[in-house]
């Protein structure tokens, strides 16, 4: 039989009865022409004939209006989605800057290793083309001690991470004084990554970066690059302090391709309940590799990952080797990851199942296909995933598998809304007082700080003396001096709300324990409690001990056929009320809360039927957690409705609203919790709380007061809309007891909206 | 809610803070002159040295050059450089071409281990006069004072080498960095040579001594015993109390911690060239093998031969000084020599030397005598160490026994 191409299957997906039946929405996105600019004359001609040699004749408009803008002295932020050529945006300007004056330097920021390292071979290939003599360096963990010192004297662009920066480049910025004193650009890529907690971190530590740079008396540009998002230049301005231009016209070209909403059959009317996106995932990639059609696929978590990419295996064993099909995600080694990239652009690997760690901009070339397993959880994510399939000839295939999550439903059942709606706004907080604090300590660390300074919104003064009584710095007269023993930048990450990570510790050869992972603590509570099931490279593990107080997880490998799933209790406290919005029957309120939090019992659930088959008890101490909380109270009991009634119906709106609210914030759906309470603590009435989950808030649920109307009534709209009965797992969520659930939740969500549209009071 | 209160809810949350904050309060500054405790410096032999409005504090000691030190006399230091004068070897530490007054002995206090902020309170050093020695100590007396500390510190100095304890990775960038804050305000650092102990004493003593921390050295190896000594873990706890109190109790005792530090480079130095120079007659024989062992990688292999063959004959049956002079004198082409010292060494050494002996004499009988079965022989005793050493790593033993399969096949082809 002959093998297929794309276009036969995407013929056969076209007509297939089973499939077609399935299809909500088949979105052709028609094949986009290029947009050329020449290549400007002041570009050395070195430069030119190196383009040249690629291939390059002409520059993709907004190249142009990038190289133009930066070299009048602008600092700019590019929308550039995948594949459009966006590295050129930014070397073209500085490669031409630093042959004009070699002493110029520029500093590249990258969120991960990985990337650095693809930029660094890819710009030496151009600069070696071009026979232009500038170094270019990678600084992180990997770089050898003994070029250390060269790339501080002598390094012309330094390709690092926001981490290397914070803990090892800023705190020791003696050595790196040529850098400092010369630093011309600064180029942050994918942009969209800073935000929530990173990217609130992130900024503090551009401050700190801005401070030395004054201190050494440069005062560099800002070259940032972005996934489509609401606020591309509101977050480059919140991140760098800077004043932008925006260059949102992208002239590259793209092929056609087919975009499908694909929603999984309902196997049961009364409850709504569907098939499960993982099955269904596993039959449709199993159709395109057998045809060899190059294919990612993505899943929202590890686990899912890992059990995804275990079908695909077993489903293609005979027809495609043991290595064609890969899986990729954090917690990998980066051998691995190279070898996996690799394969992808070389053809070895036909299929690879990852987690949004492929989102970036890691070259794999250009596929055949994508299959999302569900709503990544954002518009941009999804377009930067969809973006991975398409290449230049030809036309490409995306499937978006719906699960049975409302906001899945939400989103399948208003593709529109999906394909025409802005995306989502990034938010950060720089000024959230615990990041600010960890930061004003290593900034005091790297330069006293003088009463004349600023660095962000709060009063400087009041916080630099709380450190003084804290006996971490010292004053005299308007000086702040460090005045501690420690190194502060050590005990501060920038990736994660808890400071220590539980490393994983594979035992199953007794001899020769080894380390196969780490994890975050919150993560670690719910995922590597005893006897949990971690799933690592397709291998299951059981948990056999997690020792909390050594941050160890010991796990041995197994073969199961189920997964573990646990629950997280949670009570809360309000701490301080700022705002308040209200008329005679709710209440809405913002303000700082106490959470506290414990893993409680964990479940056993079957591969393929995925049926509970069993549970047991979780031992680990509660997480306390002070943070900014939005929460709607219903004021005065509802004579019609029992407190049952009430309680089914605030666990709805949870439901609901959790599906609603990534449609407006930019966020990981773990950044963001709903609490339901039939009597909260401080006011004993029935109450729904949205906080942030990182201590002092990251401004998640401050935007949810702010535009709680918009959120509500679309809620209101998922529920109402919905094809079930009496609720169901895609609307007000998990099998309800009454049959007027939904109707509560409704009525319950309606009695909020018209509170918030009330009179806001100030408190 | 105001800013201190947030602050103090958030408090459980911030990383590194104690439990018991201390009130603020008003920061005096002294610009008339007076400095608090004046009295106590004073009788410290610490005083003032005031820039405009800042100061640092000096303090000095004169040091006759009988004092002793350990096992030395101050005396004995430039006895030392002058015994390198009289020497043609080749080595790191020589002083040949230097005059006593170009050593530097130089050690600091800091707040902490790395980084920008790790402040350096203390900078203290000693050098030789025509009539004894002098240490000084410049003392910060407040964060922020480090104008007027560097400034004494570098008019002070006049000097070509400094001899430090570790001071090249660690008490001299730190310098340099923290001058670095300043530099538009004070001259710029000199560029300098380095005697750094802390290397010599690793490559003399770390066969016998399992730390080679200079309070180590000087109990093992100068006769030098602290009483009463500041641990130097203090030193920044104590520095913070003295910046909040400004009383000079506590630091004086940091003052005093470190002019033994200091005082010990000197007897160090003294004692590794004694060591160097062979002049050392309760050298052991093991310490002569280090020295000669030194000697041969920085390229003086005379002088390596010369440590190594006293090493030797002072302790025949030392098989590390055998093995290592077999070595030197294979390298010197003198061969005979050294084949005697390998067969003494298959007898008596440690496994890694016995393989590495037996080896030599393979090759030697294959290529010189061409006396095949006394290479198989030798070769098989190679293989007997291999297998029989409890010490080796799996991987490297695997690379070891496919070398010598190897060798054990060419020979039986013969």
């Amino acid at each position: 039989m002959k093998k297929k191409t794309v276009g036969d299957l995407v013929e056969f997906f076209k007509t297939d009865k089973d499939i077609q039946q399935q299809i909500v929405k088949w979105h052709t996105i028609e094949p986009k022409k290029a947009d050329f600019s020449c290549i400007p004359h002041t570009v050395h001609p070195k430069l030119v004939q190196a383009l040249n040699e690629k291939g390059i004749g002409q520059l993709y408009t907004h190249q142009e209006e990038a190289y133009r803008l930066i070299r009048n002295g602008h600092s700019v932020t590019a929308i550039t989605p995948t594949a459009s050529g966006k590295t050129l945006c930014y070397n073209l300007p500085v490669v031409q800057t630093i042959l004009e004056n070699p002493s110029a330097r520029a500093l590249y920021l990258f969120p991960t290793k990985a990337l650095s390292q693809d930029q660094k071979t890819e710009l030496n290939e151009w600069l070696d083309l071009a026979d232009a003599s500038i170094t270019c360096y990678t600084y992180d963990g990997d770089t050898p001690a003994n070029i250390r010192q060269k790339v501080r004297r002598a390094g012309q662009i330094v390709i690092t991470n926001p981490d290397m920066l914070h803990s090892a480049i800023l705190p020791h910025h003696t050595k790196w004084v040529s850098l400092f004193e010369n630093l011309q650009y600064i180029v942050l890529d994918e942009l969209h990554i800073y935000r929530g907690v990173f990217g609130s971190h992130v900024a503090n530590v551009i401050r700190r970066l801005k401070r030395i740079c004054a201190f050494y008396g440069s005062s560099p540009q800002f070259i940032c690059t972005s996934a489509t998002i609401a606020n591309p230049k509101e977050l480059a301005q919140n991140l760098t302090g800077e004043k932008m231009e925006l260059i949102d016209q992208n002239g590259a070209p793209s092929a056609r391709k087919h975009f499908v909403f694909y929603n999984p059959p309902i196997v049961n009317q009364q409850l709504n309940v569907r098939r499960s996106a993982t099955l269904e995932v596993r039959k449709l990639a199993g159709l395109l590799l057998k045809q060899k059609i190059q294919t990612i696929v993505f899943a929202k978590s590890r686990v899912r990952v890992e059990i995804i990419l275990t079908y695909l295996q077993e489903l293609v064993k005979n027809e495609l080797g043991p290595k064609s099909i890969r899986g990729y995600r954090g917690g990998y080694l980066p051998t691995q990851r190279r070898e996996i990239e690799k394969g992808l652009r070389n053809g070895d690997v036909y299929g690879v199942v990852s987690t949004n760690a492929l989102e970036l901009g890691v070259d794999i070339g250009q596929l055949q296909a994508c299959i999302m397993t569900g709503y990544p959880g954002t518009i941009a994510s999804a377009w930067q995933q969809a973006g991975r399939a398409g290449r230049r000839q030809g036309e490409a295939l995306i499937l978006m598998v719906a699960s049975s999550s409302p906001l899945d439903q939400y989103v399948i059942k208003h593709p529109e809304y999906f394909l025409d709606t802005s995306p989502e706004t990034a938010r950060i907080n720089p000024d959230n007082l615990v990041i600010l604090l960890d930061h004003l300590k290593c900034a005091a660390f790297e330069l006293p700080f003088t009463i004349e300074e600023e660095f962000g919104e709060h009063n400087l003064e009041e916080l630099l003396d709380y450190l003084v009584e804290e006996r971490i710095l010292h004053r005299s007269k308007d000086k702040w001096h460090w005045m501690n023993d420690a190194f502060p930048a050590h005990n501060i990450s920038l990736r994660s709300a808890s400071q220590e990570n539980v490393i994983i510790i594979d035992q199953t050869e007794t001899a020769y324990h080894k380390v196969i992972g780490e994890m975050d603590r919150f993560s670690a509570m719910t995922l590597l409690h005893d006897e949990a099931i971690y799933l690592h490279q397709g291998t299951q593990f059981q948990v056999e001990k997690l020792d909390w107080e050594e941050k160890k997880a010991y796990v041995r490998e197994v073969d199961i056929d189920y997964f573990t799933d646990a629950n997280l209790a949670v009570s809360l406290s309000v701490l301080e009320e700022d705002k308040t919005k209200q008329n005679d029957r709710a209440v809405i309120s913002y303000g700082d809360v106490s959470v506290r939090a414990m893993a409680t019992i964990f479940k056993k659930i079957k591969f393929d039927t995925h049926e509970n088959i069993g549970s047991g008890p979780i031992h680990l101490p509660e997480e306390e957690l002070h943070t900014s909380s939005s929460w709607f109270t219903l004021k005065e009991e509802l004579h019609e409705l029992s407190e049952d009634r009430i309680e089914q119906g605030l666990i709805g709106t949870a439901h609901a609203m959790q599906a609603i609210i990534p449609l407006h914030v930019m966020c990981d759906p773990q950044d963001i919790q709903l609490v339901p309470q039939i009597k909260a603590t401080h006011n004993h009435l029935p109450t729904l709380f949205v906080y942030d989950r990182y201590p002092g808030g990251i401004g998640l649920s401050e935007k949810v007061f702010e535009i709680g109307i918009t959120i509500l009534k679309e809620a209101l709209l998922l529920v109402e809309n919905c094809q079930c009965f009496h609720g169901c797992p895609s609307c007000i969520g998990t099998e309800p007891h009454a049959k007027s659930a939904k109707k509560d939740a409704m009525q319950i969500m309606t009695l909020f909206t018209e509170a918030l549209e009330g009179d806001q009071l100030e408190s | 809610m105001n800013l201190k209160s947030k602050l103090n809810r958030m408090k459980p949350h911030l990383t590194g803070h104690k439990s018991d904050p201390v009130p603020l309060k008003e920061e005096k500054i002294e610009n008339n002159g007076n400095i608090p405790y004046h009295d106590i410096w004073q009788v410290n032999q610490t005083v003032p040295y005031w820039l405009e409005n800042e100061y640092c504090l000096i303090r000095e000691i004169h040091f006759p050059l009988s004092f002793k030190h350990g096992k030395y006399r101050l005396s004995d230091c430039i006895d030392a450089v002058e015994a390198w004068k009289q020497t043609s070897f080749f080595h790191p530490l020589s002083a040949k071409d230097h005059d006593i007054e170009d050593l530097f002995f130089f050690d600091t206090e800091t707040t902490g281990l790395r980084g920008v902020g790790s402040t350096i309170f203390m900078l203290g050093y000693a050098k030789f006069t025509s009539d004894g020695v002098i240490l000084r100590q410049h003392i910060l007396p407040q964060p922020g004072f480090e104008v007027p500390l560097y400034m004494s510190f570098l008019k002070n100095v006049d000097y070509t080498t400094l001899v430090t304890y570790n001071g090249k990775s660690f008490d001299w960038p730190q310098v340099k960095s923290r001058h670095t804050l300043i530099r538009k305000h004070v001259p710029k650092l000199p560029d300098v040579g380095h005697f750094d102990l802390y290397h010599a004493s690793r490559r003399l003593w770390k066969h016998k001594m399992e730390s080679v921390k200079l309070t180590e050295v000087e109990k093992q190896i100068l006769g030098f015993e602290r009483i009463d000594d500041l641990p130097g873990y203090l030193a920044p706890a104590i520095y913070f109390d003295f910046v909040d109190r400004k009383h000079p109790e506590g630091i004086i005792k940091v003052l005093e911690h470190n002019e033994k530090d200091i005082l010990s480079l000197i007897s160090l130095y003294t004692h590794v060239t004694r060591q160097l120079l062979g002049s050392d007659t309760d050298q052991t024989s093991n310490e002569r093998v280090e020295a000669g062992k030194w000697y041969r990688s920085t390229g003086d292999h005379d002088a390596s031969i010369n440590l190594l063959e006293n090493a030797y004959y002072q302790d025949e049956n030392n098989s590390s000084a055998a093995h290592t002079l077999a070595f030197a004198f294979k390298r010197k082409k003198k061969l005979p020599k050294a084949v005697e010292l390998w067969k003494q060494v298959v007898q008596s050494g440690s496994f890694k030397e016995k393989r590495e002996a037996n080896i030599e004499l393979a090759k030697f009988y294959e290529h010189n005598e061409k006396d095949i079965a006394a290479a198989l022989d030798s070769t098989k005793g190679a293989l007997q160490n291999v297998v029989q050493d409890p010490l080796m790593k799996e991987s490297s033993r695997a690379i070891y026994l496919k070398e010598i399969q190897h060798r054990l096949n060419r020979l039986y082809r013969k």
